[in-house]
């Protein structure tokens, strides 16, 4: 059984016929340049754009699950938050409780993790981006959903939170759940089990890092020369 | 952040001012009552308080205190549909859609065939502004759009008013109901108005159980959709509740504005944004603050409750908007 399959995906102007399947426990990266539909995709998966084609979560229909019960098995960070009122981190957090009876059981735990305990009485809308990203994260762990998909989580983070984001994802997977989030850093995509490309719209390929991200797939479709070479290399203390 | 006493002791001190104000409006008039007389004449052991009370200050200050929880509560509901603290029922010309309906209504000379009559032709207008304005902000919802909506809607919807008052053959008694709709008041208000504005209480109470789904609203409409909220169905609820209430306020009072600005933010302010509190607040806060302006408008001799709010409410707008700058 799969944990998200897509099937011949489209939404007009902004990616066609996309079809892939992840299975559970998978660590999954969706990679592919500006406007190539990355969130779009991820939108569709999460069940909130409609789209032609299907999705399914383990095997079911997403659009035969009711809208409260989505909220129990997948959880959607968007790329950028926009915060006109000035709720409060924790209560931020808190909302990925919603649709579990609206308990806090796990928010200080999420706050610990994303580091956002000293911040947790701060408005949300008085954040940097970094710091509102990590609040999103937090929020979409709290769902314990077991599927996640984030869009570009790491892309406002410094180093170190986004070395952490990356840590717990890969907690997450270890325990059962399933991750897809996309990203820029093709380094990072490297220490992934799965990528997925999309190139104007369309799959390009999807498989394992090392099989998928070949000079010639790069240079066609970022139009940048691999190369390796002994570079810095950062790790958690 | 609002520290944790203020949570415990926001509902009651709302409370509190607000039966104090309501108790005052009763009071005071060109006869003053004391508390003891006031009880008599609710329980017509004293006539002359009771002609006063049950004919005149129990009705005004009832509307008085229905238009204030519809106009505050249609602001705060409209703050988190559209993600935007500036939105409010006057600010987006829904006021004036009520407004302009009930005025072509009294200029059509149908206002006295039914006592719905006029209540329904608010509502009919009110959703005509509610439309045009989700037509727009479908786009996004800048606060410049919204506002820029709101002053053509409030041009569009004048014009229709100036023309009704313009080109009709209009009785002296029906101009100067128009022009009551114009100013906004609560003079003279009767048994009727109160049972015409009831509706709000029921719309109010189904705002009640929206408080936390609008928490989750307030922040994106697609990320309250990932955590398990029926959006689509939530928002229709929204705007369906918050037309009506502007729309019910405004056939019973005509056009009272930036109740439904000022309060929301003030409580915004006190007890920080979360909408489970708010709701209720909002409600309470609404009703004292229009309980309030009445008193102002009583005691200023003529000056009528939507000149009150409007001077209070145009140099809050202003300093709202120099804060966000």
């Amino acid at each position: 059984m799969t944990a998200l399959t897509v099937t011949n995906a489209s939404v007009s102007g902004r990616i066609t016929d996309v079809s892939m399947a992840l299975a559970p426990g998978m660590l999954a990266g969706l990679v592919g340049p500006n406007g190539s539909g990355k969130s779009t995709l991820l939108q569709v998966a999460a069940g909130l754009l409609p789209a032609t084609g299907g999705v399914s979560w383990s095997g079911r229909e997403v659009d035969e699950i009711l809208i409260p019960e989505r909220g129990r098995l997948a959880a959607w960070v968007p790329q950028e938050a926009r915060f006109e009122f000035g709720f409060s981190v924790r209560s931020v957090v808190a909302q990925g409780r919603y649709a579990r009876g609206d308990d806090e059981c796990g928010v200080d735990e999420a706050l610990q993790q994303l580091d956002l305990t000293a911040l947790a009485h701060r408005p949300v809308n008085r954040l940097s981006g970094g710091e509102r990203q990590r609040v999103m994260i937090a929020r979409a762990l709290v769902t314990e959903a077991p599927l996640q998909l984030w869009d570009e989580p790491l892309a406002p983070l410094d180093p170190r939170h986004g070395i952490e984001v990356l840590t717990h994802a890969r907690r997450l997977t270890r325990a059962g759940s399933t991750v897809l989030f996309s990203l820029h850093d093709l380094r990072a995509a490297y220490c992934l089990d799965f990528v997925v490309v999309l190139h104007q719209g369309r799959l390009r390929a999807a498989g394992p890092p090392e099989e998928v991200l070949t000079p010639e797939l790069l240079m066609e479709v970022f139009g940048v020369r691999a190369k390796q070479s002994l570079g810095l290399t950062l790790e958690l203390p | 952040m609002t520290p944790p006493w203020v949570h415990r002791v926001a509902f009651p001190v709302a409370l509190l001012l607000l039966g104090l104000l309501a108790l005052t409006s009763l009071a005071v008039g060109d006869m003053r009552l004391s508390p003891a007389r006031i009880v008599s004449g609710l329980l017509h052991r004293d006539e002359l308080a009771a002609t006063i009370l049950w004919n005149i200050r129990l009705p005004r200050m009832l509307v008085s205190v229905m238009v204030g929880a519809a106009l505050a509560s249609s602001g705060l509901v409209m703050q988190a549909y559209f993600r935007n603290s500036l939105a409010s029922p006057g600010l987006l010309g829904v006021t004036s859609g009520g407004a302009a309906g009930a005025v072509v209504i009294i200029g059509l000379g149908w206002a006295s065939a039914s006592i719905f009559v006029l209540p329904v032709a608010a509502v009919v207008g009110a959703m005509f502004s509610t439309s045009v304005v989700i037509m727009l902000a479908r786009r996004g919802a800048s606060t410049e759009r919204l506002l820029l909506a709101g002053v053509a809607l409030n041009a569009l919807l004048g014009a229709v008013t100036s023309y009704v008052l313009a080109n009709f053959t209009l009785s002296y008694e029906r101009n100067a109901r128009i022009l009551f709709w114009l100013l906004g008041g609560l003079e003279d208000r009767t048994w009727e108005h109160v049972f015409m504005a009831s509706p709000i209480l029921v719309a109010g109470a189904l705002l009640w159980p929206l408080g936390r789904p609008m928490d989750l609203l307030s922040l994106g409409s697609r990320e309250a959709q990932s955590l398990g909220v029926d959006t689509k169905r939530l928002r229709r609820s929204m705007l369906a509740l918050s037309t009506v209430l502007t729309a019910l306020a405004t056939a019973v009072a005509g056009t009272v504005g930036f109740v439904g600005l000022i309060v929301p933010h003030l409580l915004r302010l006190l007890v920080g944004p979360e909408h489970r509190r708010l709701v209720p607040l909002t409600l309470i806060g609404g009703a004292a603050f229009v309980l309030a302006c009445d008193l102002i408008s009583r005691s200023a001799g003529g000056l009528r409750v939507g000149i009150v709010t409007s001077l209070i409410g145009g140099p809050f707008f202003l300093w709202l908007l120099r804060r966000q700058a």
